[in-house]
Order: C-alpha cells, then sequence, then structure tokens
C-alpha cells in the first residue's frame, strides 16, 4: 500500500529498548559504580541537601548561612538527613525523592550565630501623611559542611 | 528683682541637632546631586530609597526565579529538551530538586545535567507509550513510584 501522509500518526513512533537487556544492562552499572564506590575512585563529592526548608548544592570545606536560630551550640556537630542528590566525576546517585540514610553522610559543625545588618522596612503613602518605619534583625547561623562520605550498599 | 519662681526663665533647646539630621544623611552620603549633602532634598530622596528596598525585597524572589527558569530551559534546549517537559518528567519521576539547585547543576555540573534531561525524555517515552498504548504493553521501569513508609 502506498505511504500517504495519513498512514502514520504525526507524532514520531517511540519504541523502548528491550526489558530484558535493559535489566542485564542496569545490574552491569550498578555492580560497576558500586565497585568505584567501594575502591574510593572519585575525587570531590557533591551532594544536593534539604536544610532549613532551603536545598543546597554543597561540597566539603562549605560555608552556609542560615537566616534562622539553630537549637545546637558552636561547635557542635550535626548529621544532615534528607539529602537529594549526591555526585562525583564520573557517577550521580539520584534520589526519589530523598537518598537512603545508609548510603550518604553529611556531617556539618556550627561555626557562628549572629544577627543579620538591620534591614529597614519603610511605608509611606504620598499626601496621606502616612510613613511607618521599622528595623528588623534576624538571627544568622553559619555551618562549615565537613564531610560528604557515600558507602558502597547499592543493589 | 528677685526672681520667685526660676524654673520659667529655662527653657529646652534642641542640642543634638547636628547628629539627628547626621543620622538621614548618612543614608544618602552616595547619592547624585544636591540630595547627598542638602537635608531637606536628602529626606525625601532617603524615604524613597526606604520604601524601594522593602519593595524590590519581595520582587526579589520574583526575579530569582524567573532568571532559574530562563537558564533551565537554555540548558534542557541544548539537550533536545523544552522546559515544560523536563520540569513535568522530573516531578514524574518524584526527583524534587528546585530550580535554583537544578539552575546551578546546569552552570557547574554538566554531566549531571545530561543525565537528568535524559531521565525525562525517558520518563516522557514512557508516559506516551502508556498514553497510547492503554496498558497491554508492559509499564515503564522509570514510571514505577517508590513508596517511602
Amino acid at each position: 500500500v502506498a505511504k500517504t501522509s495519513l498512514t502514520s500518526p504525526p507524532w514520531p513512533e517511540v519504541k523502548l529498548p528491550d526489558p530484558v537487556e535493559e535489566a542485564k544492562y542496569h545490574t552491569e552499572v550498578v555492580q560497576k559504580v558500586n565497585k568505584m564506590i567501594a575502591t574510593g575512585q572519585y575525587g570531590r563529592l557533591f551532594a544536593v541537601v534539604h536544610f532549613a526548608s532551603k536545598q543546597w548544592k554543597i561540597t566539603s570545606e562549605d560555608l552556609i548561612m542560615m537566616d534562622n536560630v539553630l537549637e545546637a551550640e558552636c561547635g557542635d556537630r550535626i548529621r544532615m538527613e534528607k539529602v537529594l542528590l549526591v555526585g562525583a566525576d564520573d557517577f550521580t546517585l539520584i534520589g526519589r525523592p530523598l537518598l537512603g540514610k545508609d548510603l550518604v553522610r553529611v556531617e556539618a559543625t556550627v561555626i557562628e550565630k549572629t544577627e543579620s545588618w538591620p534591614k529597614i522596612n519603610m511605608r509611606f503613602w504620598r499626601r496621606h501623611n502616612y510613613q511607618r518605619k521599622k528595623i528588623i534583625v534576624n538571627p544568622q547561623t553559619v555551618l562549615r559542611i565537613n564531610t560528604i562520605e557515600i558507602f558502597p550498599c547499592l543493589s | 528683682m528677685v526672681l520667685l519662681s526660676a524654673q520659667r526663665w529655662i527653657r529646652s533647646r534642641l542640642t543634638d541637632r547636628f547628629w539627628r539630621v547626621q543620622e538621614v544623611l548618612k543614608y544618602a552620603r552616595h547619592f547624585r546631586g544636591r540630595k547627598n549633602r542638602c537635608y531637606k532634598l536628602a529626606v525625601r530622596s532617603v524615604r524613597r530609597a526606604f520604601v524601594k528596598s522593602t519593595k524590590a525585597r519581595r520582587e526579589k524572589k520574583r526575579i530569582l526565579r524567573a532568571l532559574w527558569i530562563t537558564r533551565i530551559e537554555a540548558a534542557s534546549l541544548e539537550h533536545g529538551l523544552k522546559y515544560p517537559a523536563f520540569i513535568s518528567n522530573l516531578l514524574k519521576s518524584q526527583v524534587e530538586l528546585n530550580r535554583k539547585v537544578i539552575a546551578d547543576l546546569a552552570i557547574y555540573e554538566p554531566k549531571t545535567f545530561k543525565s537528568l534531561a535524559a531521565l525525562a525524555q525517558r520518563r516522557r517515552q514512557e508516559g506516551f507509550l502508556a498514553a497510547l498504548g492503554d496498558g497491554k504493553e508492559p509499564e515503564g521501569i522509570f514510571s514505577r513510584i517508590v513508596h517511602h513508609y
């Protein structure tokens, strides 16, 4: 039968690779990455961490400043759970949405707890004799990320 | 003459006018023209500057989000995906990274961004097959939902 413009649908045909072969390929990749982690063939690790209702992309020896109070004294070591992504030069581990606690370990230390610079909040309506001025000072906490470690427990 | 009520002869005088004026002028020192020197002009300019900075603090969040979206769009177009397809497929595969972090990855970790784009593309194709095939073919691997209990 001759091919016209209506023989095949206008969208491109989508073919997925063979599931059996794909499963074999997936197990191979997982074993390779596990071996790389076990032997330690990675350079600097970076991680994406959900902390203080914000997401941060962090490496080791990193400084982080939060705009709120942390209930920990200066010099306390903190372990950050809720890791969303960990990566190195050759591989990345993407969590759906979080990675397991037995897979990644992110340690941080509280360095200083200060206040922010005095921010000025001013409201003014012209011709109505209305102006309000308020000085807002937020407490801030500075953390230093000490280490990011991964363990070879992929499956 | 005896001043019987001496207190009535002492009036209060404003002695710290200089410092009250300096409090306002210190915020106007980097302005242009006479408003960095003359108090009457400086008061108005400083007031406008404060009001603009309060309003800008709310606008900054919107501006930065639009900037991240532009950057993610540019990076995903380099890998052959449009921004709505990229973001919707990433969310459907249960990857909850926000736009700030994805924009940072697109700038500093190109390989990671490429793998995210490939993940979104694969999830998109599985979505097409699921929509067109109506459940007779096997379900996709990347469309499986992970349950954390």
